[in-house]
């Protein structure tokens, strides 16, 4: 395949790119999206290249072959100091003082020609499992909530915390490479329509301290002010002005996610902001994230996860349910179809 | 003539639209879509029950009330352009629907339409 026209007016466009942040990832990753050749996307659906930026744990591997599978051919993965996955044998190794953008740039330009063969998928063509229902053929169950097609057992009903209605719980691992989630985090969580009804924490965030407050101003909608807090320039009083202008902090509801040392999300935004005094250290106690997140709608719940800092939300996790104790037999058993098989 | 003319015009038109598209379909725009590709992008996490599930629809007593009333203007408007002709038959007709009418307005007061939450 050559360069046509649509391909070279591909090459020249900035390289779409979606992070997915290991363990001691390098601080240039967080800052990569003021990068003026790279465009930081925000899905894997959206991006050619994934860039896996610091190493990678054993745990969260089978999370990563997911994530590769996703992105659009043509594709190619980059390992920036990161060691090598074994089972990503075509990723190209990135060390630390390389310069990012062009290698980058590159690979992006090098599959686009053609001259490296987008990466093959790493798991299976195959459904989880097959259809099963409960008749002769695999067909049927009772009513709507029969079968389990493709390897998923139909959502079943549960009683909703706001007013006991029975409704369809949604059960499914968010993270740990959701652009609004802290690096490395995984809950499982049980949903109702945007109501969290069950959090278990399936992987810690990991130790490091990624740029809550790039994440939290995203949350409200404010890109822009996002970039720019990105680094170390939190402290500039221009920007500090810029975000109390905006007024995000009343878009946060006053009380949300509140810790026992009293601050809520919108204190700890405002000392995020320099709006208050710093804080000595946010006092986790014995709150777990049940409390914080259970009955929360979606957006809310995002609020009060990117509020914390590292450490709490690390002390915080360590108090909360991680699933080992009431693992049984069936929910394994689902687990085993709805996953990974490499 | 002309009318046939514009027929054919219009299925050649038709044509070229769905071979168009079918054709971009088919094109390098539109990559194979496999099984892994196919699960939901939660951020490298994967669900453990299926997406078709059934959602309440918790507007529904506002609805209900927002039906109710504008029935009611529906048909009042006509009926009082009629109402002095006809007499006590109109006002007993009109009664009758008021009171089918209420009956939801009366349920949806059971379901605390009216609390404010």
């Amino acid at each position: 395949m050559g360069m046509t026209w649509i391909t070279r007016l591909a090459a020249g466009a900035r390289v779409p790119v979606f992070i997915a942040m290991g363990d001691g990832a390098p601080a240039a990753a967080l800052t990569l999206s003021r990068h003026p050749g790279l465009s930081v996307v925000d899905t894997p659906r959206a991006a050619s290249i994934l860039l896996v930026a610091g190493q990678m744990p054993d745990a969260l591997i089978p999370y990563l072959h997911r994530l590769h599978d996703q992105l659009p051919h043509p594709r190619a993965t980059l390992l920036w100091q990161s060691p090598p996955i074994p089972s990503l044998p075509d990723a190209i190794a990135v060390d630390a003082d390389d310069d990012i953008g062009r290698a980058v740039a590159d690979v992006f330009a090098a599959v686009l020609e053609g001259k490296r063969a987008s990466a093959p998928d790493i798991l299976p063509d195959a459904p989880p499992s097959e259809w099963r229902g409960v008749g002769p053929h695999g067909q049927g169950g009772k009513g709507m909530m029969g079968g389990t097609p493709y390897g998923r057992p139909m959502a079943m009903t549960d009683d909703d915390i706001r007013d006991r209605l029975a409704l369809d719980s949604y059960t499914a691992a968010f993270g740990p490479f959701l652009p609004f989630f802290p690096p490395g985090l995984v809950l499982t969580l049980t949903l109702q329509g945007d109501v969290i009804q069950k959090v278990v924490v399936t992987h810690p965030p990991f130790d490091h301290d990624g740029s809550p407050l790039a994440t939290l101003l995203n949350l409200l909608g404010l890109p822009a002010l996002a970039t720019r807090s990105l680094g170390d320039r939190a402290d500039d009083p221009v920007l500090r002005r810029l975000i109390q202008l905006s007024g995000a902090r009343f878009a946060i509801p006053s009380g949300l996610g509140r810790l026992p040392d009293g601050s809520d999300v919108r204190t700890r935004f405002d000392r995020m902001t320099g709006a208050a005094p710093d804080a000595a250290s946010q006092d986790a106690g014995d709150t777990t994230l049940e409390h914080l997140l259970v009955g929360l709608e979606w957006h809310a719940a995002m609020l009060v996860l990117c509020s914390l800092d590292p450490a709490t939300l690390r002390d915080i996790c360590k108090n909360s349910d991680t699933g080992d104790q009431d693992e049984t037999q069936g929910e394994s058993e689902s687990e085993m179809h709805a996953g990974h098989m490499s | 003539m002309e009318t046939i003319l514009t027929l054919a015009g219009i299925f050649a038109l038709t044509l070229v639209f769905v071979v168009g598209l079918r054709a971009a379909g088919w094109s390098d725009f539109a990559g194979p879509s496999t099984a892994p590709q196919q699960r939901p992008v939660l951020g490298g996490g994967d669900p453990q029950t299926h997406a078709w599930q059934r959602f309440h629809a918790r507007y529904y007593t506002m609805t209900l009330l927002f039906v109710a009333f504008e029935m009611e203007m529906m048909f009042m408007y006509p009926w009082a352009v009629i109402y002095v002709a006809e007499g006590g038959k109109a006002l007993a007709e009109m009664g009758m629907f008021l009171a089918i009418l209420s009956v939801g307005i009366l349920y949806g007061w059971r379901e605390g339409i009216f609390k404010w939450e």
